[in-house]
């Protein structure tokens, strides 16, 4: 199976519900202690979107990201991806939309450091039991595209922090998944690295077609996406949409910071 | 709130760490087994026989338990990183939330003695039984259950086991918590192996060093099949030095092998493969030394079990049992006396062993028939020994009634050698030394005296004459009894009698309750004689001394290294929690990661086995031909279902180790979950 051939016919004007969130709740602990994370969030991200998540600290947005990843189950509500309820999975069904239907980039890289760029980037395929040249083929074109060719055969200490991540990006990206969630993909990274990285995760949605959803602290990498949901107290507070071909992503960006001091110095915080 | 602490941690550990424990409660088994050896049924009874060898044997203990406080240190230190290390983070915290150094130091010193407490609570019992199981085992092996099996309790051995195992563990332990206490809260907190990472040497130097560890192993195993014949430290040192250094070699470019396999095999591999080959080859990376130590000290213990078994049926196969006493005084008819006496029921057989000394002034003689027989032999220095030795020496003759006699009370064929025959005999020992005689006389040898030709039997003759050591002949002739008589000085003299208990005496209570209920009797006639339990002493305690102590330590460097390995390996795959979860996270089942756990696992300790397993062949084919033989008699059966116990023990052994990681792995694994990740 040549999996770039199947990606490549994606159209990225598809706007197909990919993912769907109905009202979901996540509560932690009991009684008194009790801590309501997700407060019954509801959205749709369409195929071919790329969408930011983003809020201050401990407004759920993680809980929110790591709940579609199936790394939390809600208390309430259903997620559901290409029209599967993801709470109906079991063991192994859970374990192949791990791999195979959503990628996870995580913040920090989460390379297996004995294994070569190449080896850890084959892994979610090799899992799933595809490889020669149906492994080879999305490889190379992987790392085309993100700029890895040279770091194919190091291993994780030999690369800086933005080649690992790259390395990552491929990894979460090979399996061909329906949508790739990325937690704070640029948290360990300096400026000139994030910037590189965002260039090729944008140019990648805007390509090949793939669903991005991205938790995000930083205003330079949120103003890569297309729509952007404000999550606050568990709750969502606001929604940006940007017109990816007619607005600049300067003006964005500003738009991005407009939102994010309300947030902070919204009636919210007024203790 | 201290103590409660320190209380509360100890017990946590114990339910926690099972190996740990083992380890420990495994130290003090080995100390008080070795300490408490003078108190074992055997060597009561050889004490009794053999006081000033016991005694020089005791003398010995100090120097081995001092050899075992050393090993056992490392099986102790080893156990008690594991243990630590699987704390790391909680000792962090502790740190975080302001405790002192100094209290956090006292805290885990006051954990050692809680846990050695306990270690000794559960250690001692069990090695008490353990060593009333080997005394009663080694009793009824040598054949001895009579001498009567008495409880035994040694408060010195107890004494010195406390001691020596709560040194080994504080010590152990004061070197760990200072090494833990001084780390700084961030290192203790994070506790992942990534960033001890070493990069991996998969190039052209880490395959050379794999091939030269090679060469050297080879260039060992042939010195020391081919040099060691004559034994000399110029061959023995390049012999080890060669073997340690080639072990250490071999499998510090051996990490190097492997990556070159996973290379090739990446791209058309499936599942965990790759994941499972870097994860082995990282652990050779990191753990060649201590592959090479568990190597070496398996090799160690299967060389010492081996030597011991050797020397066990070495020994047991001299044990040539004759007669039951032999009674020096021979002024007065002892046969007729005993035989009609009250104890009469109780001996078998009595009889007149007539040994003489030819009547040189007399008769000539002329072993030159015997001579050529031996020169014919292949060259050795033992033959050579012999050819000097028989030349010109005037021999022992024994008549052949007597030892017919003594054929029939060991249920063997009678002798009927006639007028122009005459049969060898020898009581000296030794394999080589016998063959070379057993080889002349089925060539075909003969003596002359006064002319006369005499032809000897093709059997040599090795049962001894006397119950022990009334007399070692290096070689004597059998001849009819009418030659006897005109050929030795005084044909009337008795050289001594040879008595054999009854049958009825020894089924009713024993052989060695017999030999002392006889004993008595004689020393109540007023008679000398040496008995067969001398001989059986003096046998039981080579055999004690010499393959006690090695397979006693054979043991415990076999119980080292598995330790050694399984706690490496166990603390190994404890840092590698956060890459099963990264593995959960991309898509591989907990089965899947259960199953490479296992597969690396299993590697881990192949890859240690099978270098010691090639070094044991050559060690043990060395062993067996320079440096100690068994004898040409020794049963090969018994030899064999020697070793196979032995090797179905060290089976046993390695899978209880495997079973127990394998265990402690798949539970690790099985409380892997993703939603812990943050």
């Amino acid at each position: 199976m040549n999996m770039m051939n199947h990606r490549e016919q994606k159209a990225p004007a598809d706007s197909g519900r990919v993912l769907e969130v109905k009202n979901i709740t996540k509560t932690y602990g009991v009684g008194d202690n009790e801590t309501k994370a997700l407060k019954g969030i509801t959205f749709d991200v369409l195929k071919g979107e790329f969408l930011g998540i983003m809020g201050p600290s401990g407004s759920g947005k993680t809980t929110l990201l790591n709940t579609i990843a199936t790394m939390i189950r809600p208390t309430s509500g259903k997620v559901l991806l290409e029209r599967q309820e993801l709470g109906r999975f079991k063991d192994r069904e859970l374990a192949d939309y791990r791999g195979k239907k959503i990628g996870y980039l995580f913040q920090d890289f989460e390379l297996l450091d004995n294994m070569t760029a190449k080896e850890n980037i084959l892994l979610p395929l090799s899992l799933h039991g595809i490889t020669g040249k149906a492994a080879a083929d999305p490889l190379e074109t992987l790392a085309r595209q993100l700029d890895i060719e040279d770091v194919l055969n190091k291993f994780p200490s030999q690369m800086s922090g933005g080649q690992k991540q790259r390395v990552a990006a491929a990894r979460s990206l090979i399996g061909n998944p329906s949508i790739l969630l990325a937690d704070e993909p640029t948290g360990a990274l300096d400026t000139k690295n994030s910037r590189t990285l965002m260039d090729q995760l944008s140019k990648i949605n805007q390509t090949m077609g793939i669903t991005i959803m991205m938790v995000t602290h930083d205003a330079s990498a949120a103003s890569y996406c297309s729509r952007i949901l404000f999550i606050q107290d568990g709750q969502l507070f606001h929604e940006l949409r940007r017109n990816v071909e007619s607005e600049p992503r300067e003006v964005f960006y500003e738009r991005i910071i407009t939102v994010l001091t309300q947030l902070g110095g919204g009636s919210a915080h007024v203790l | 709130m201290f103590f409660k602490q320190i209380f509360r941690n100890g017990r946590k550990n114990i339910k926690n760490n099972g190996l740990f424990f083992g380890s420990l409660v495994a130290a003090v088994v080995a100390f008080y087994t070795l300490l408490s050896m003078g108190e074992q049924d055997v060597m009561r009874f050889l004490r009794t026989m053999e006081s000033d060898a016991v005694q020089k044997l005791m003398m010995l203990i100090p120097a081995i338990y001092v050899v075992s406080l050393f090993f056992v240190f490392f099986l102790v230190y080893f156990a008690c990183a594991y243990q630590l290390d699987g704390r790391r983070r909680e000792l962090g915290m502790y740190l975080m939330l302001g405790m002192k150094r100094s209290r956090m130091f006292g805290m885990l010193m006051g954990e050692t003695v809680f846990n050695s407490v306990i270690a000794l609570v559960i250690g001692l019992p069990v090695s008490l039984i353990l060593t009333e199981c080997v005394s009663l085992a080694t009793a009824r092996g040598i054949g001895m259950g009579i001498i009567g099996h008495k409880f035994s309790l040694s408060l010195t051995a107890i004494l010195w086991t406390v001691a020596g195992f709560l040194a080994v563990q504080l010590i152990a332990m004061f070197l760990l918590s200072i090494r833990f206490v001084r780390q700084e809260p961030a290192a203790l907190l994070k506790s992942d192996v990534s960033e001890t990472q070493k990069l991996p040497k998969t190039g052209k130097v880490g395959v050379a060093i794999a091939v030269a560890g090679m060469v050297m192993l080879a260039a060992a195993y042939i010195l020391s099949i081919q040099q060691m014949g004559i034994f000399s430290y110029i061959v023995l040192i390049p012999v080890l030095i060669l073997g340690i250094w080639g072990t250490f070699w071999l499998y510090k470019g051996m990490g190097a092998l492997i990556g070159r396999r996973i290379m090739k095999k990446t791209m058309s591999r499936s599942g965990l493969y790759t994941f499972t080959g870097r994860q082995i080859q990282e652990n050779v990376l990191h753990q060649y030394k201590v592959l090479a130590v568990a190597s070496l000290l398996l090799l160690l213990a299967i060389a010492c079990v081996s030597y011991g078994i050797g020397v066990a049926f070495g020994r047991g196969a001299e044990s040539g049992h004759s007669a039951d006493f032999t009674i020096t005084d021979t002024d007065q008819d002892v046969a007729e006396e005993l035989l009609s006496g009250d104890s009469a029921w109780m001996i078998k057989d009595c009889y007149a062993m007539r040994l003489g000394h030819m009547d040189i002034d007399s008769h000539t003689y002329n072993a030159e028939g015997m001579y050529k027989a031996i020169s014919g032999q292949p060259q050795s220095d033992i033959r050579d020994n012999i050819l000097e030795n028989i030349q010109g020496r005037i021999d022992y003759f024994i008549a052949e009634s007597s030892y017919n006699r003594l054929l029939a009370s060991l249920g063997k064929e009678p002798l009927d050698l006639g007028e122009n025959r005459a049969a060898m005999y020898t009581s000296m020992s030794g394999s080589d030394f016998q063959s070379i005689l057993a080889g002349a006389l089925k060539d075909g040898a003969s003596i002359e005296i006064d002319g006369k030709t005499y032809e000897l039997l093709p059997e040599l003759y090795t049962d001894n004459v006397v119950a022990d050591r009334q007399i070692t002949l290096y070689n004597a002739y059998i001849v009819a009894d009418e030659v006897y008589d005109s050929l030795v000085t005084d044909p009337e003299e008795i050289f001594a009698y040879n008595l054999s208990l009854s049958d009825a005496l020894v089924e009713e209570s024993g052989l060695m309750q017999a030999i002392l209920e006889m004993g008595q009797v004689l020393d109540n006639c007023g008679l000398h004689y040496e008995s067969y339990l001398a001989g059986i002493g003096r046998n039981l305690f080579y055999t004690v001394a010499g393959s006690y102590i090695t397979i006693y330590l054979g043991v415990l460097f076999l119980i080292i290294a598995n330790t050694v390995i399984s706690l490496k390996y166990l603390i190994w795959q404890r840092k590698n929690h956060g890459r099963y979860m990264t593995l959960l996270m991309l898509g591989a089942r907990k089965s899947e990661l259960a199953r490479s756990a296992v597969r690396q696992m299993y590697t881990f300790f192949t890859l240690v086995l099978s270098v010691t397993a090639v070094s044991g062949v050559f060690a043990v084919w060395c062993l067996f031909t320079n440096f100690t033989r068994l004898p040409a008699n020794a049963s090969m059966v018994h030899v064999l279902s020697a070793a196979a116990v032995a090797f179905a023990a060290f089976v046993v052994i390695e899978c209880i180790y495997m079973g127990v990681i394998r265990r402690a792995t798949g539970r690790a694994i099985g409380a892997l979950d993703i939603t812990d990740r943050r």
